[in-house]
């Protein structure tokens, strides 16, 4: 016809007609198996990867509960805080972007490096934080270039303030934030890198109810990072409101007296065994380790000799010095070896075991009896009643009446002190007890060690005649306006007679009231009765001592524990000077001026 | 003229145009997140295509096969002026703007291509050296200027006619080697002198997906992700969040396959082979009695074929990603209309068959 004359043959076309059949057949079933593979067979995992394209979900941190103390007053609450974040996803150049974060967070490159090398295990889409406490400028400046900085973003969170600072710090305790290892440990997911968690006192007692419960974000956005919607939020939870016993009143008017000093003073409610105030000198503020601290403010704070990290109320242990003197009495009394009437009389000094031992008084005090002898605090009296009883017997009263063992209060790092007993010394220097040794220890020396804490619940002990409450600064801790937990008072009995407390409560009483140690913490129209204690730092029979505690840093503690009124009483005190020197001349003025401010208000 | 509608496909006539009125619908789907109107631009595309259609399938088979060879030297020309005149979109002057519209004239070398090659072939019953130089010169000289400009889909495309030309004719393995050293020669020019560096670098990618995730090996995994969470069903239609929140590139063109696998899944998937197969079997299947028809229809379909197998296997990372649309289903205006008139004269060839 009209193009080339040549006409294909027949089986040319059925040739060409069934190759190219088989051809297609193959290369659509090949097609048809891949795609199976990829949409039936893999369809789970590309699913995964479709969400995790288009799902983000942002932690929205929980402001932490609030801290107050038992009439609502705040000692910690939070406030907004700013924290520049880096996302590594968004990041074009990394070394403009080192450079950046360097410059934004005032950290150096090399610092900022290794901080988001800790984080190479995260996604790249992680918030990691680089610098909390981001100063307003800052916020301004990368808020209004975002565009040029994609990298970066500002998170806005909450972090804890303490309004008034330094005040009832050690009760609080301080936040530091969670550590690597810490996270290791505990995979639960509760905490992320960069949360705060509380170290010390009420901040780390209480931290499961403070810590309140995370919320979330969770957004749909686009390729380039555009929120498109939201598709889930859980709000999150403010910790609970922790109410302490603490008086923050109290607590303050304390604190402004022990401005300058150095040592620790508790107050406790004798009613409940609730703290009224708790106070340890020098303090610190809570709210520098809240802050990113700088590596010199940190050493002038750990390397202070006056120890501000520590509860001292707490933690520090001291020699109780002649307070020791009312466990004395009292196991005298308990294992009747002395009534009483029974009179030593003072010289002052006495030998024993081919020793001497002195009196406080080097004139002597006479002739002493239980009362008198507690009155002035008479060493001899004492040593002669720690002949009477032995070693074992002394550590098993101080024993039931809360030495040597922790007080049971509910705030963390408590120490326990020390009691000695003749099974103590073998275990520890595998040498037996030396009869002399119980005669330093029949007025508070020796081995003998205690906590402020711990003569607190002595003195409350001594007050409530034999009820020993458990000390305690939690009243209650509520949650949504609704109480979740209450602190019930506790209270246990010593097996001690009630009439040999009000024994030694009538020498106690004479202590203030009478001629005795204590008379600078008088009160008009309140019945005081107290023990002063001196503890010792050189041995008086150190040739030296004259000398020596002429320095401020070798003079003795002073101790002054005290309860009031003497019947029906509601508060105990103890006051703890360190280097204070005579204690009736400074703890026992203290405690009187305590109690003048909390009966007159 | 009854016989005309009485032997005319209508069968396969149908399936191309549910092809091309599923990609309008593809298309909205694609753009709609982000507010484009490409579907109706396709859609009176479409109405041109079809026009076309009816145009060509009017004109005498003689008459084409005639003139191909002149519209093939115009279509040279003007693909030459391009390279001086023409707009230059996404770093490409492939598109020629007229009346306000934009022709890619690149795509419609494929038809004259085709044609003339055809008629080359039926001239020369075995391929000695000097004709299948003519042949490749035939083939290279637009791909040339279109790998100039640069379109490296089309380009790659049209060398298709190659090994089509060679599986069809018994060609000396001598010059099969000579052809071969010279591709190799022209393809290591090609890489230091004409290929731009993000051409290279969708070539390194495809070799290497992993190391180039964030760039051209970034979309065919995106790809693969869309078609994969696709499933059996798909997520449905207008709801794929790799398409919906841009994650997928190319939609509407050159990844549209990932949109169907994605929002309507195998089933969708498996219909549209099954549609594809037909058409191919039905448009190569039928009583050929003129030799230069048979080429013709032979090397068309060949060339959709290899460009559907080189766009499908694009989105699922078996092929680098070179700008190569899905026949009938992609956007793109010039490309339809191409392919419908190409279409046209094989209907045409098919009629004449029975009216002869």
């Amino acid at each position: 016809m009209y193009l080339s004359k040549r006409k294909l043959t027949p089986e040319f076309v059925k040739k060409a007609a069934v190759a190219s059949t088989v051809f297609l057949a193959v290369a659509f079933s090949v097609l048809f198996i891949a795609f199976w593979s990829i949409q039936i067979v893999n369809n789970d995992k590309y699913k995964q990867l479709a969400i995790r394209n288009i799902m983000r979900t942002v932690e929205l941190p929980a402001p932490r509960g609030l801290v107050v103390d038992r009439s609502g007053a705040v000692i910690a609450e939070n406030k907004i805080n700013f924290t520049l974040y880096l996302v590594r996803e968004n990041v074009v150049d990394m070394e403009k972007t080192l450079a950046r974060a360097s410059f934004f967070s005032g950290k150096p490159v090399g610092q900022v490096r290794t901080l988001i090398d800790k984080y190479r295990q995260h996604a790249q889409f992680y918030r990691i934080p680089l610098k909390k406490n981001l100063p307003q400028g800052t916020v301004i400046f990368i808020q209004s270039r975002q565009d040029e900085f994609p990298e970066f973003e500002i998170g806005m969170e909450p972090s804890r303030t303490c309004p008034q600072a330094e005040l009832a710090s050690h009760v609080l305790g301080h936040l530091s934030e969670v550590s690597e290892e810490e996270l290791a440990e505990q995979p639960s997911g509760s905490y992320r890198m960069g949360d705060a968690v509380g170290r010390s006192g009420v901040e780390k007692q209480y931290e499961p109810f403070l810590k309140g419960a995370k919320g979330s974000l969770t957004v749909i956005k686009n390729s380039v990072e555009q929120v498109q919607e939201i598709s889930g939020e859980i709000k999150p939870q403010i910790g609970d409101t922790v109410v302490l016993t603490i008086d923050l009143r109290l607590q303050k008017y304390i604190e402004e007296l022990m401005e300058g000093q150095s040592g620790a003073v508790g107050v406790v409610d004798l009613e409940t065994g609730g703290i009224l105030a708790q106070v340890s000198r020098p303090a610190f503020d809570p709210e520098v380790f809240a802050k990113e601290m700088e590596r010199q403010e940190w050493l002038a704070i750990s390397n202070d000799p006056r120890k501000p990290l520590q509860d001292k109320f707490l933690q520090g242990i001291y020699s109780p010095g002649s307070v020791f003197k009312i466990v004395m009495a009292l196991a005298g009394l308990q294992e009747s070896v002395i009534t009483p009437e029974t009179t030593v009389h003072c010289s002052g000094s006495q030998v024993f075991y081919d020793r001497v031992f002195h009196c406080w008084n080097p004139g002597g005090h006479g002739t002493m009896d239980l009362f008198s002898a507690l009155e002035n605090s008479c060493n001899i009296y004492f040593y002669n009643l720690g002949r009477k009883l032995d070693i074992d017997t002394i550590a098993r009263y101080a024993r039931l009446l809360g030495l040597g063992e922790l007080s049971g209060i509910d705030l963390p790092n408590e120490s326990s002190g020390l009691v000695p007993s003749s099974a103590w010394k073998l275990g520890t220097f595998n040498q037996r007890w030396f009869p002399g040794e119980t005669i330093s220890v029949a007025i508070g020396h020796g081995s003998l060690n205690v906590t402020p804490a711990q003569l607190l619940k002595l003195i409350a002990t001594v007050a409530l005649r034999g009820r020993m409450p458990r000390l305690h600064v939690l009243q209650r801790i509520e949650r949504q306006g609704r109480t979740v937990r209450e602190f019930a008072p506790e209270f246990t009995r010593v097996p001690i007679a009630r009439e040999n407390f009000e024994r030694v409560v009538e020498g106690l009483f004479r202590v203030v009231n009478g001629e005795g140690t204590g008379r600078a913490a008088r009160v008009e129209e309140l019945d005081i009765c107290g023990k002063t204690g001196t503890s010792q730092i050189i041995a008086k029979e150190n040739p030296q001592y004259k000398r020596l505690t002429q320095e401020k840093r070798f003079m003795p503690h002073s101790w002054f524990v005290s309860f009031a009124p003497r019947n029906a009483p509601r508060l105990a005190v103890v006051v703890l000077i360190e280097n204070g020197g005579d204690a009736g001349a400074i703890a026992a003025p203290m405690a009187g001026r305590i109690y003048r401010n909390y009966f007159s208000k | 003229m009854r016989d005309i509608v009485r032997f005319f496909d209508k069968f396969t006539f149908a399936l191309l145009l549910l092809l091309a009125l599923a990609g309008i619908l593809l298309i909205y789907s694609a753009g709609h997140s982000t507010q484009e109107t490409n579907h109706l631009k396709q859609a009176a595309w479409l109405a041109v295509s079809l026009a076309g259609f009816l145009a060509v399938f009017s004109m005498k088979l003689d008459f084409i096969f005639r003139k191909s060879f002149s519209v093939y030297v115009l279509l040279l020309v003007i693909l030459a002026l391009q390279l001086v005149v023409g707009h230059t979109v996404a770093r490409t002057k492939s598109w020629f703007r007229l009346w306000g519209i934009g022709f890619q004239f690149s795509e419609f070398v494929k038809v004259p291509l085709a044609l003339f090659l055809a008629r080359l072939l039926a001239r020369h019953k075995e391929i000695d050296g000097w004709a299948f130089m003519k042949v490749l010169a035939v083939i290279l000289a637009p791909v040339a200027l279109i790998v100039l400009q640069p379109d490296m889909g089309v380009s790659f495309i049209l060398c298709s006619f190659i090994p089509l030309v060679i599986l069809l004719k018994k060609v000396r393995p001598a010059l099969l080697v000579i052809a071969f050293l010279l591709f190799a020669l022209g393809g290591f020019a090609a890489w230091h002198s004409l290929l731009k560096p993000y051409q290279k670098e969708r070539i390194v990618s495809f070799l290497n997906p992993a190391q180039y995730k964030d760039s051209t090996g970034y979309h065919i995994i995106q790809s693969r992700i869309a078609i994969g969470s696709g499933g059996l069903s798909g997520k449905g239609y207008r709801k794929g969040s790799q398409s919906r929140y841009q994650f997928l590139p190319a939609r509407h063109t050159d990844f549209i396959i990932s949109v169907v696998g994605e929002e309507l899944g195998f089933v969708a998937i498996g219909t549209l082979f099954f549609v594809f197969f037909l058409v191919f079997y039905r448009q190569l299947r039928f009583n050929f009695e003129n030799d230069e028809e048979f080429y013709y229809v032979y090397l068309f379909n060949g060339l959709i074929f290899f460009q559907f197998l080189v766009n499908v296997a694009m989105a699922i990372g078996f092929f680098p990603v070179l700008g190569v649309s899905l026949p009938f289903v992609s956007y793109g205006g010039s490309s339809l209309l191409s392919f419908f008139i190409g279409e046209a004269i094989i209907f045409r060839v098919k009629i004449s068959n029975y009216l002869a």
